[in-house]
Parts: structure tokens; sequence; C-alpha cells
């Protein structure tokens, strides 16, 4: 048997088309305007990208199980404004309040692997159901108001979540360490462990996982629960960082999520997965939103280029998808 | 002696009903806004004040931008025979016919917030965009901060919307006969992806901005955070915009934004619709009322402890 270089290996991973784009995309941001990969602008692009790169690592373990979730962004709006208003209306500390909002989120996630799972609704429907129930419930307690998150300054839980250091002249948040530390776990779940293969069977074939003794139902409540407690997550380290908890946060990102994950090299139709492609798919789109601004489009063409580029990208994707399983 | 007690009971409960009838009103107060747009928080807060110090009921509802829910909200007032309506116009012109059906069947109907002459509204009650945006531009220009060839950033939430067209409209009177250029961003209604887009753009266009005109309360109220960001001090780049909002109040306060548009969201519901029941009670409103100031370091506090509830 003859054995493979490592650069023949490279190529043959999923991961290697994302990896050349993400390269190109940088290469040509950074030859239009320098300053692309200034300390300044690097710190910048991490800040937000890890806080939605938390729940694009939980949607692919999802999304690998065959499933999606649309309510994402809402409970990223809902789980900071639940945990500000019980902390600010002095109904418990912030670290119960934290507690609190990450149950709720257990909650909504269970509510809808259930709905999925025995009810055997898609996945589409119901969490485009939950969606709704959770921006409206968010609305609901607040009457619309922000909370307000400034009186936190100071405290551990802050700091443990997004507290920011420098490193140089490179300005780091905590929220990165806990991206990378998930990215590890989720990683390792999924290649490594018996869970992964569950969650790999459930996907690709979830009839024959099941005779197999696959716990196909299980499998995916555990992973709509992950996802939603990620998303949680994400939302509160986002709302300290900003000093903002609006019930509007989140909208939209659901939709951006799941292109992180499907530029990744994660299939839309479930049974094969791969964190480190995520983790590419999250800088690619990432880097372009903010590359584009560095390179000066018109800030009224933005959305044109952004959607132009993804078509672009995903054509790119597509053809090397389609090298790499011709063994090209 | 209980049989009595008990007619005496509920004939005195048919009274107070009869009583609280005749005196309580109903109605309709109908905005294009979202709940989920903290200005509009304010808005609403006044049309509930107004409904607990007028013992008058107040139905509220909100169609986020969208004409053919405000025109069926409209029309459902009039169905239920409203006192009176008070309501924000989402597109000019888009309430010309429901204004009509209102005034044919004899109901007030104020205008508030977003004016449309071309609707037979019986009075306006709120600010005007286009007067805000001319007074953002001049007051740069009268304190020397910007001058010809300079460059000022604008950063709005929804490019396009009636609020930041009417007030680049005002902007643009100015700016444009002295050689200054600006451009409008597009930041959304996000607040996390809000300052990412305006730190990113800060970063790639810091050393040609002259000033920040911020065309909605979100991305003003977001200042102090993009600066922060960046590492730019307050004071370092001028910076005008809305100031409905808490956020604004201390960048005012702390010196990131040199001035802050007040729109008096709370008095311009409450005026409407005192408006609106001066009219049900037979005095016509043949006059408009116009909201908003133009607040410094110096009178932010007041508006400060007006949003803190103080």
């Amino acid at each position: 048997m003859q054995r493979q270089s490592f650069l023949q290996r490279l190529v043959a991973m999923p991961e290697f088309g994302p990896l050349v784009l993400l390269i190109a995309e940088i290469a040509v941001f950074t030859a239009i305007n320098p300053s692309f990969l200034s300390p300044l602008n690097v710190s910048n692009t991490l800040t937000f990208t890890v806080e939605l790169g938390l729940i694009a690592l939980a949607m692919t373990l999802l999304m690998t199980a065959g499933e999606f979730d649309l309510s994402v962004g809402s409970v990223f709006g809902f789980a900071p404004v639940l945990m500000w208003t019980l902390f600010n209306s002095g109904v418990a500390p912030l670290e119960i309040s934290f507690l609190i909002a990450m149950l709720a989120a257990v909650g909504i996630g269970l509510f809808s692997g259930f709905f999925v799972t025995r009810l055997k609704i898609p996945s589409f429907l119901v969490t485009l159901g939950m969606l709704l129930v959770v921006r409206g419930t968010a609305l609901y307690i607040t009457d619309g108001f922000p909370q307000r998150t400034w009186n936190a300054a100071g405290h551990w839980l802050a700091t443990a979540l997004v507290g920011d250091f420098h490193v140089g002249p490179f300005r780091i948040y905590a929220s990165l360490f806990w991206f990378v530390a998930a990215a590890l776990v989720l990683g390792y779940v999924l290649t490594r462990s018996k869970a992964g293969n569950w969650i790999q069977a459930s996907g690709g074939n979830p009839q024959a996982a099941a005779a197999r003794g696959v716990k196909v139902g299980r499998t995916k409540v555990a992973l709509f629960v992950l996802t939603a407690v990620m998303a949680a997550f994400a939302g509160m380290i986002s709302s300290i960082r900003t000093s903002a908890a609006n019930p509007n946060s989140g909208m939209g990102y659901e939709l951006e999520v799941i292109a992180m994950v499907v530029i990744g090299g994660t299939v839309l139709t479930g049974g094969r997965g791969t964190i480190l492609g995520t983790v590419i798919g999250i800088l690619i789109l990432r880097v372009m939103r903010n590359g584009i601004v560095l390179i000066g489009v018109p800030g009224l063409a933005y959305n044109i280029f952004i959607g132009a580029i993804i078509l672009g990208m995903m054509a790119l994707h597509s053809w090397l998808e389609r090298r790499h399983n011709a063994g090209v | 002696m209980k049989g009595i007690g008990g007619r005496l009971l509920a004939g005195a409960v048919v009274l107070g009903l009869s009583a609280s009838g005749a005196w309580a009103k109903t109605f309709y107060w109908i905005s294009h806004g979202s709940p989920a747009d903290p200005v509009w928080t304010y808005f609403l807060q006044g049309a509930e004040q107004w409904a607990a110090d007028t013992g008058n009921t107040v139905n509220t509802s909100f169609h986020n931008g969208d004409v053919a829910s405000h025109q069926e909200a409209v029309r459902a007032a009039i169905s239920a025979s409203a006192d009176g309506i008070v309501t924000t116009s989402p597109d000019p012109g888009s309430l010309v016919e429901v204004a009509g059906e209102a005034v044919e069947a004899g109901i007030p109907i104020i205008n508030f917030n977003t004016p449309d002459p071309t609707a037979p509204f019986d009075a306006y009650v709120g600010g005007d965009n286009v007067v805000f945006g001319r007074n953002w531009a001049q007051y740069l220009v009268d304190k020397g901060l910007v001058k010809e060839g300079d460059f000022v950033w604008m950063p709005v939430e929804v490019p396009g919307a009636t609020y930041g067209v009417q007030e680049e409209e005002g902007i643009k009177s100015v700016f444009e006969p002295l050689g200054i250029t600006y451009e409008v961003t597009d930041a959304t209604l996000d607040q996390a992806e809000i300052i990412t887009r305006m730190s990113d753009y800060l970063t790639a266009n810091r050393d040609r901005i002259s000033a920040i005109i911020g065309l909605g309360d979100l991305v003003t109220g977001s200042i102090k955070r993009v600066f922060d960001q960046v590492g730019v001090a307050a004071g370092d780049i001028p910076v005008v915009g809305w100031g409905n909002s808490l956020d604004t109040t201390q960048e005012v306060l702390e010196g990131y934004v040199n001035a802050a548009q007040w729109q008096d969201p709370q008095a311009t519901s409450y005026v409407a619709l005192s408006l609106a029941n001066m009219e049900a009670g037979g005095i016509p409103a043949g006059f408009d009322v116009i909201t908003g100031a133009l607040y410094e370091k110096d009178q932010a506090q007041l508006y400060d402890d007006i949003l803190s509830g103080n």
C-alpha cells in the first residue's frame, strides 16, 4: 500500500476547499488594504466572530444529525434579556440569573426536540414557530425596552465570559477561549466518540441507525438542547460585551449561522459534518464582511457585495468539492 | 334584608358601570414602528400614561412598517366607532384614503411622529425630520467642526426608511453648497452587528472622517462602544444625531456626542391623544404641535433623568 504524502492528505481533506477560499480572501483583502491584517482590525474581527461562531459549532452537530434550528437568533436575544431582567429587578444575583437563563434555553431545546422527534413535525416548522414564541416572549417581558447591563462591570462572571486583555498589540476577549474550548470539545465528540457516530448515523440514515440500536430521537433532542444552550451562552456573552440586552438582538443570525456551517463543508441534508470546516466557514463569512468595508465599497452597496461574494464562493466551493470527490 | 342588600349592591354596580361607561372613551394609537425599537417604547409609555391619567381606554398596536396592516388597523378603529385615532404615517400618501374614511365617519384622527400633509388628518404632533437633519448639519458648520472639503460619515439602521431619507434631505441642503461630502452606511437594527459594522468602517476610514451624524437612535447610542473598540477618545471626532436613549444621554454627558436631538416621544403621544380627546369633546384642533430639542452637555442630565424614570 502506497503511503500518501502530507500534501496529498491535506488536499484530500474535505476542509481543504474552504481553507483555500479563506486564504484567498485574506490575500485579496490584504493586497488591497494592508491595514486589513493590523492588530486593531484582527482584534475587532475576532470579537463578534466568536460569538456567532459558538452557535455555528453547535449547529454543525445538529445539521449533521439531519436537523436545523431557526430559533437560535431569538434565543440569542431572549436569554440575556431574561438574565438582565431577573438581575435588574433584584429577583436574583447575576450568577443565578445566568443559570436560570441557561435552564430556559434547555427548556426551549427540549420543547423543539420533543416536537420534532415525537410529533414528527419537520424541524423547519417547529423552530420557525419557536423563533416567534421566543422573540415574542422577550418583547413581552421587557415591554420592548432594552435591559441595562452596565452594572455588571467588574463582576467575576462578566470577567470570566468577556474579560479583555492585551497580548502585545492585540486585544483579546475571554470569549475567544470559550470558542476554542467549544470547538475542541465538539470536534472530539463528533469525530472520536460514540456520540459522534450516533450523530452521523442519525443524519445519514436514521432508519438503519435505529435498527442498529442508535437512539436517534434522544440524540436529536440532546442536540436541540445543545444548540439552544450555545445560542443562549453566546447571547449572554454578546450582551455583556456590548452593554446591551435588546429583545430584538440576534435577528437573522440563524441564516448566517447555517451559511457558515454549509460553507465549511457540512452537508445540509445531514450525515456528514466537520467542526474544523465550520471554524473555517465562520472565518470566511466574518472576514468577508469586515474586508469589504476595509477595501472601501460604498456603504449602501454592502449587501450587493456580500450576496455576490457568497454566490461566488459557493460556486467555487462546489467546484472544489466536485474535484475532491473525483479524486483530482 | 339579605335580598334588599343584594339588590342595592347590584344597583350600585350597574350605576357604577353606567357612570364609567358615560365618561370613558376609547382611542386607538397606531404606530408604524417596531415594538423592539427602544424609542417606540417611550412613545408607547406616553400613550399608556395618558390612559392612566384620564381613565380613557387606549388600544395600541405596532405594524413594523407594513402599510397594509397599518391601514387595516385604522379601518378596524373606524368600524369600532372609536372616539379618536392617533396614528403615524408609514409612508407618505399611504393613509390618504383611510384618513378620509375616518373624517367621513366623524372620528377625530391625529397624525403623530411622521407627518403626511397629503392625508386629511386633523392635526400633526411631532418633529420634522428634514429640519432635524438641517439642524445637525448647521450645528457642525456653525461650531466650526466641519468645513469645505471635509467628509462626514452618516450611519443609519435602515437605509431607505423615511426618517433617514428626510434627515439626509435636510443635511444635504446645508452640506452641498459648502462642498462637504458625506456617506450613508447600513448599520442594521442588531446591536452587536451595529457595533461591528461601525467599528469596521471607522477602522478603515478613521483618517478621512471629520464628523459623524447618527441618523437613528441605535447608531448614535453606539458611538461610545465603537470609539472604545477602535481606540478613539471622546471628542476626537465630533458627533451629532438622535438622543432619545439613555446610551446617548450618557454619551453627551461624557463628551462622546456633542449634541443630540430629543424628540419628546412620551410627550408626543400624550399631546396627540389629548388633541384627539379635545376633538371628541367638540373642540376642533386647527393647529399642529411641533416637538423636539437639540441638547448639549449642559441639558443632557434633564433628558437622562426623564429616560431613567427619575
